[in-house]
C-alpha cells in the first residue's frame, strides 16, 4: 500500500500560541485514519494545514506525493474536507448545494447528476432535499455535509469531527456511510475526533494527539494490547495521564 | 474556469436575492415605500389645489362703503364663496368659523372705503382659524391674503392713473426692467443663471443620491457575501475546493454588483415616481439644453458611465477587503457601514460648491477620495472638464486595482481565516485563551 498522507515535524505557531509541536504521522492508502486527543490538543489544526486551508510554520505535509504548499491546487483536487461546523447554504435547497458542489469536479451535467444521485444515496434525505437547508435539523445538515464530501469519491476525505453535536441516530447513520463508502470505494480518510469510542469502531489506526504532537499511535487493538487497556480511552488515560 | 466563475455568481445572486434581509430593504421597500410616499404628497397636494378653487370666506363688513363692495365683488369674481355675517358679533363669527369648513373671516371696518379715497391706509383684518390642517390649510390662508394684495394693487394702479393720467402706470411702479441671461462656455444664453442653478442642483442631488444608494448597497452586499460564508462556516469548505480563490472573489464582485444594481434600479424607479409627483404639480420649466450647449453628449454619458463602474467595484473591492477582518455579517457590516462617511462628504461638497475653489489641501483631500470623482463626472455636461473626468477614472483604476490585489491576496492565504479585528480584546485585556 502506498503513502496517502505523510506529516513530518508538523509546527503551528498562532502568535505566541504553539497549536501544533512537531507532528507526525503517516496514513496509507485506504485506510481510515483517526486523530484523537482532547479539545485544543491540535487536531483540526492539523486536518485544516492539510486542506491546504492553513500553513505550516515549519515541517512538512504531503498528500498522494504533494506538498499541500507548494502544490495546493493538485491537493485541492485530491481531497474533499469537511469542517467540524460546517455550514451548507441556508438559502439553496439540498439538491442545489449538492449541484453547487458537484460542478466544480465537473462539467458534464450527466456526471454532476450521477455525483448528486451518489449523494442524495448517501445522506438518505429523500425528498428533504428539495428544501431549503434553513428548515434542516442540525442531523440532516450534517448528513447532507458528509454527503457533500463523499460523493465525488475524493482520493482523501477529511473528516473533522464527523459526528459533532449529533444524536445516536444520526451518529449511527453517519458513521455507517464512512465506514461502509471507504470500503467499497477504497476512499481514504482522516478524520478527528474525540469521541474515542466512535474512532475505536471506524478506524484502522489512530495518532493520539495531545499538545500538539503525538503521543501514541497504531491499531486500535494494538494500543489496547501494548497498554493493557480494555478501550482508547484508557489507552489515552494510560498516555496522557488522566486515568 | 469560466464555468466555476458561472457557478459561484449565480449562487451568490441566488443566495442573495433569496434572502429576507437583501431581498426586503435593497429590492421591494424602495419600490413600494417611495410610489407610496409619493402618492400620499401628491393626493394630498392635489387636494389642497382643489381646495384652494373652493375657497369660502366668511365676511363681516361694518364699512358697507363703495371699496368694501368692490373687494366682495373682486372676491365673488375670483370663484370666492362669500358668507355674510352682519348681524352678530365678531366673538360669535370666531366661533362660528371655527367650526365650519369656512377658509377665513375678514373683517371690514367702518370707515374703509373713506380712508381709501383720502388717500389714508385702510385697516381691514384676516382671520383665519388654526385646525392643524398642514400644507392645504396654509395654502388657503395665503390665498385670501395673494387676492388682497391683488386688490391692493388695483387700488394703488388706480390712483396712478389719477395722478399721472399721461403715463403708464405699470412703467411708474418698474422703473428698471432687468432682463437675465447667463453665459455658458463662453457664449450667451437667453437663460437666467438662477434656471440654470436651479437645473444643475437638481442634477447634483439626484445622481449623487442615486450613485450613494449603489454604492451603498453594494458594499453591504459585498460584504455580506464575504462574512456570511464565515458565519454560516461555508467558507472553509469553499476554500478547498479545486478553483482559483481569484475566481471566488471575481464571483463574489459579480454577484454583488449584478445584484447591487437590480436594487439600484429598484430604487431609482421608486426615487423618480417620487419625484415626479413633485414635478407633476409644479411648474414645468422647459429649457432646451442643446441649443446652450449644455446638453449631455454621448462622451458625457460614457464617462459618467465608467467613472461610475470603477467607483462600484472600487467600494466593493474595498468592502471584500475590510469583511475579511470580519467573523459574521454584523460584523462586517460595522466596519462597512463608516464608510459611508466617503461617500456623504464628497457629496455635500459637490452640492454646494466648486471642489476647485475651496482651499488647496481640502481640494485635494477630497480628490484623493475616489468616490469624488463620479460626482464629478455627473456634471461634466455643465462643466466642461473632460480631462479631469478622465483623470478622476484613471486614478479610481490605479485605487481598484490595488484594492483588489489586497482583496486577491488575503484570499489566496490563511489571513482569510486567520484575520480578525480584535478590538475588544484590546480595550479589555482578555488573556488568549
Amino acid at each position: 500500500m502506498s503513502v496517502a498522507v505523510e506529516a513530518k515535524n508538523l509546527v503551528k505557531d498562532f502568535g505566541s500560541v504553539t497549536a501544533l509541536d512537531g507532528l507526525n504521522f503517516t496514513i496509507k492508502e485506504g485506510e481510515i485514519f483517526g486523530l484523537i486527543g482532547l479539545n485544543g490538543a491540535g487536531k483540526t489544526t492539523a486536518l485544516r494545514i492539510t486542506s491546504t486551508l492553513l500553513l505550516p510554520t515549519s515541517g512538512t505535509v504531503t498528500v498522494f506525493g504533494h506538498d499541500v504548499v507548494d502544490e495546493a491546487a493538485e491537493v485541492r483536487n485530491m481531497i474533499s474536507y469537511l469542517p467540524e461546523e460546517a455550514g451548507a447554504y441556508k438559502n439553496l435547497s439540498g439538491l442545489e448545494y449538492l449541484k453547487f458542489m458537484a460542478s466544480f469536479r465537473t462539467n458534464d451535467k450527466a456526471a454532476i447528476g450521477k455525483l448528486v444521485d451518489a449523494a442524495s444515496e448517501i445522506s438518505g434525505l429523500g425528498d428533504r432535499l428539495k428544501d431549503k437547508v434553513k428548515g434542516y435539523s442540525k442531523g440532516m445538515k450534517r448528513r447532507l455535509l458528509v454527503a457533500r464530501a463523499l460523493m465525488t469519491k475524493p482520493k482523501l476525505a477529511i473528516l473533522d469531527e464527523p459526528n459533532s453535536g449529533l444524536d445516536v441516530l444520526h451518529s449511527v447513520h453517519v458513521r455507517t456511510i464512512i465506514k461502509r463508502y471507504a470500503q467499497e470505494h477504497k476512499v481514504t480518510i482522516l478524520l478527528s475526533s474525540h469521541n474515542m469510542l466512535e474512532v475505536e469502531y471506524l478506524c484502522d489506526r489512530v495518532a493520539l494527539v495531545n499538545k500538539g504532537k503525538v503521543v501514541a499511535q497504531g491499531s486500535p487493538d494494538e494500543l489496547k494490547k501494548k497498554f493493557n487497556a480494555v478501550n482508547l480511552e484508557e489507552v489515552f488515560g494510560e498516555v496522557v495521564g488522566f486515568a | 474556469m469560466l464555468n466555476d466563475l458561472m457557478n459561484i455568481i449565480l449562487k451568490e445572486i441566488k443566495e442573495l436575492v433569496r434572502d429576507p434581509k437583501v431581498l426586503l430593504p435593497m429590492i421591494i421597500i424602495p419600490l413600494v415605500m417611495f410610489p407610496l410616499m409619493g402618492f400620499a404628497i401628491q393626493t394630498s397636494m392635489e387636494t389642497a389645489q382643489q381646495s384652494i378653487g373652493e375657497t369660502s370666506i366668511a365676511l363681516i363688513d361694518q364699512d358697507e362703503g363703495s371699496f368694501a363692495l368692490s373687494l366682495q365683488a373682486f372676491m365673488t369674481a375670483n370663484n370666492f364663496s362669500v358668507t355674510h355675517l352682519d348681524n352678530i358679533s365678531v366673538e360669535d363669527a370666531l366661533l362660528q368659523v371655527q367650526d365650519s369648513n369656512l377658509s377665513s373671516l375678514i373683517i371690514i371696518p367702518s370707515g374703509f372705503s373713506v380712508n381709501i379715497t383720502k388717500g389714508k391706509t385702510a385697516d381691514i383684518t384676516v382671520y383665519t382659524p388654526f385646525r392643524g390642517g398642514g400644507i392645504a390649510e396654509s395654502t388657503r390662508s395665503s390665498t385670501v391674503n395673494t387676492l388682497l394684495n391683488i386688490f391692493e394693487s388695483g387700488i394703488l394702479d388706480q390712483r396712478i392713473r389719477e395722478g399721472f393720467p399721461e403715463s403708464n402706470a405699470t412703467q411708474i411702479l418698474n422703473p428698471i426692467k432687468s432682463e437675465d441671461k447667463s453665459i455658458v462656455k463662453g457664449k450667451s444664453a437667453d437663460v437666467s443663471p438662477d434656471v440654470l442653478f436651479g437645473l444643475m442642483l437638481s442634477q447634483t442631488t439626484i445622481m449623487p443620491v442615486g450613485m450613494i444608494t449603489l454604492l451603498i448597497f453594494a458594499m453591504q452586499l459585498a460584504a455580506t457575501a464575504v462574512a456570511s460564508e464565515k458565519e454560516e462556516k461555508t467558507l472553509e469548505t469553499l476554500l478547498t475546493l479545486p478553483i482559483n480563490r481569484t475566481m471566488i472573489l471575481a464571483g463574489k464582485l459579480t454577484g454583488s454588483i449584478i445584484v447591487a444594481l437590480v436594487g439600484a434600479v429598484a430604487y431609482l424607479i421608486g426615487f423618480s415616481y417620487y419625484m415626479n409627483s413633485f414635478m407633476g404639480i409644479s411648474s414645468n420649466i422647459t429649457i432646451d439644453l442643446a441649443a446652450i450647449g449644455l446638453a449631455p453628449s454621448l462622451a458625457s454619458y460614457i464617462i459618467l458611465g465608467v467613472s461610475l463602474f470603477m467607483a462600484l467595484l472600487s467600494a466593493l473591492a474595498l468592502a471584500i477587503s475590510l469583511s475579511v477582518f470580519a467573523e459574521d455579517v454584523r460584523g462586517a457590516q460595522a466596519l462597512v457601514g463608516p464608510l459611508s462617511i466617503l461617500f456623504v462628504v464628497p457629496m455635500i461638497f459637490t452640492m454646494f460648491t466648486n471642489i476647485n475653489a475651496l482651499p488647496f489641501p481640502l481640494s485635494i483631500i477630497l480628490l484623493a477620495i475616489p468616490f469624488t470623482h463620479p460626482m464629478l463626472a455627473a456634471n461634466v455636461s455643465f462643466t466642461g472638464n473632460y480631462v479631469g473626468a478622465i483623470g478622476g477614472i484613471a486614478y479610481m483604476a490605479i485605487f481598484t486595482i490595488i484594492v483588489l490585489y489586497v482583496a486577491a491576496k488575503l484570499f489566496g492565504t490563511e489571513k482569510i481565516l486567520t484575520a480578525k479585528l480584535k478590538f475588544q480584546r484590546r480595550i479589555k485585556n482578555i488573556p488568549r485563551d
